[in-house]
């Protein structure tokens, strides 16, 4: 599996440290943030490919930091993790421009599946604007 | 590496007449309707007029050459196209300029209100009686800019038309999720969500985020149309290996045939004030057109509606592999 960079932002920091931990063990570079915020702020200094983002977290809440990560980061792609499952924050998310909507809990395979299709996502933009570029 | 796709551009991708109607009637009144009576509103309202004459003597002349020549509907679709890409083009344009002249007011009439709620803890004001009356107000204001903007967002996304990013979709595995999602809601209204999905389904070229929107939106729409318990069946076929069909069907309260043929135009809502835009079913048309595809509507008032999308298998370029597992 390719090398890509993954933001992991949730307020359960034994949640956060266990997950980034995994992904490290996989060959993956990953780091965690317990809020919106430090995520935000962590975003000013490094790139990630793609973040998983819990929905529900005291202070700024999932949607409202996805809302700017999207502005700082169009091009990170953003799975967001929640753990009541609503229809309609669904629908919000995605329309934001989430990549995909999971229910907690994840399995780490299917996570990891997920993080990888996101990440060929990026990567199919990305050369898409290369190639807009070379036109 | 991962694989890419190349050909990733799809066709026909025009949003349709109807929404641009709404659009040039909807932008005043979203400004007017709500705080927004400022200039901006009013040379809004303007462009919208300007904008509309143009689409209605477009109406006029399409409809004109289907009576007075009585050429082929074919040539008639073509140019129902190239004027619903006129019209496209004008509502981007526009789409700016509402995400500015609105979002901007609301951001500022928020943190207005949210330094009123400030001074309302500091004295003389924290001890008045009126105060906990006054803090209503502001909750409700802060409502309502949410819904404002909650709108605009829908708005804008329906106008602007970001180009799918197609990869390789297990559609039958991208249901189960969504199905996940909608489950707890569904249970809790004694609905059951029942899964007839074909196996062996042709792995799709599309873009996963706008179809799991779509399914949200079918589902939540199923789920509201069931008062209390009944069953939302979502079923998978493959149509001769070109198409792969989706078909949401709910045993709800089911469609007035007068609403059925309006059902996917921007704003129109049976739903009580504030519970839905109107805008859920029109952008879920307007992506699955994207997507090379259609989506259909049929239902028996009172007993049940079927919602039946269409996705292409095609796009599939030939040197990749992923999602074949």
């Amino acid at each position: 599996m390719e090398k890509f960079r993954v933001l992991i932002v949730d307020d359960e920091g034994e949640f956060v440290e266990t997950i980034v931990k995994r992904l490290r063990d996989r060959g993956l570079e990953a780091e965690g943030a317990l809020s919106g915020q430090d995520a935000l702020a962590l975003l000013d200094e490094r790139e990630f490919d793609v973040c998983v983002l819990d929905y529900r977290m005291p202070g700024m809440d999932g949607i409202e930091t996805l809302r700017h990560m999207k502005k700082k980061k169009p091009r990170m792609e953003v799975i967001m993790l929640t753990g009541h499952g609503s229809v309609e924050s669904g629908i919000q998310g995605l329309q934001l421009g989430a990549y995909n909507y999971v229910m907690k809990p994840a399995p780490l395979k299917d996570l990891l599946h997920q993080m990888e299709q996101a990440y060929e996502r990026k990567l199919i933009e990305e050369e898409r604007l290369r190639e807009l570029d070379t036109e | 590496m991962l694989p890419f796709l190349k050909n990733n551009r799809v066709s026909g991708i025009e949003p349709y007449l109807a929404t641009v109607l709404i659009f040039a009637f909807a932008i005043p009144l979203v400004c007017a309707g709500q705080y927004l009576l400022s200039g901006a509103a009013v040379a809004l309202g303007a462009l919208s007029f300007f904008h509309t004459r143009r689409i209605l003597a477009n109406v006029k002349r399409i409809a004109e050459e289907r009576v007075v020549s009585g050429i082929a509907e074919e040539r008639i679709i073509t140019d129902d196209r190239a004027c619903r890409s006129q019209i496209f083009s004008s509502v981007d344009a526009l789409s700016a300029g509402i995400a500015h002249e609105i979002n901007n007011p609301l951001g500022i009439i928020a943190q207005e209100t949210q330094w009123i709620g400030h001074l309302m803890e500091t004295p003389p004001l924290q001890g008045l009686k009126e105060t906990e009356e006054l803090r209503d107000s502001l909750r409700e204001i802060f409502r309502q800019v949410d819904r404002c903007k909650e709108t605009v967002h829908k708005l804008l996304s329906l106008a602007h038309q970001v180009e799918p990013v197609l990869q390789f979709v297990d559609v039958n595995e991208l249901i189960r999720s969504m199905i996940g999602v909608a489950d707890r809601q569904a249970s809790e209204k004694r609905i059951t969500i029942v899964r007839c999905l074909e196996t062996g389904l042709p792995v799709v070229a599309s873009d996963p985020p706008l179809l799991r929107q779509v399914l949200l939106n079918l589902l939540l729409n199923a789920t509201q149309a069931i008062e209390q318990q009944g069953v939302i069946t979502v079923s998978t076929r493959s149509l001769g290996g070109e198409f792969v069909e989706i078909m949401v069907q709910d045993t709800g309260c089911g469609i007035p045939r007068e609403h059925l043929t309006r059902i996917f135009t921007p704003f129109f809502s049976t739903k009580p004030e504030g519970k839905g835009t109107g805008l859920g079913l029109a952008i879920s048309r307007g992506i699955i057109e994207r997507l090379g595809g259609s989506v259909e509507v049929s239902s028996d008032p009172g007993k049940s509606t079927t919602f039946v999308v269409k996705v292409p298998v095609n796009n599939r370029p030939a040197n990749s592999t992923a999602g074949r597992e």
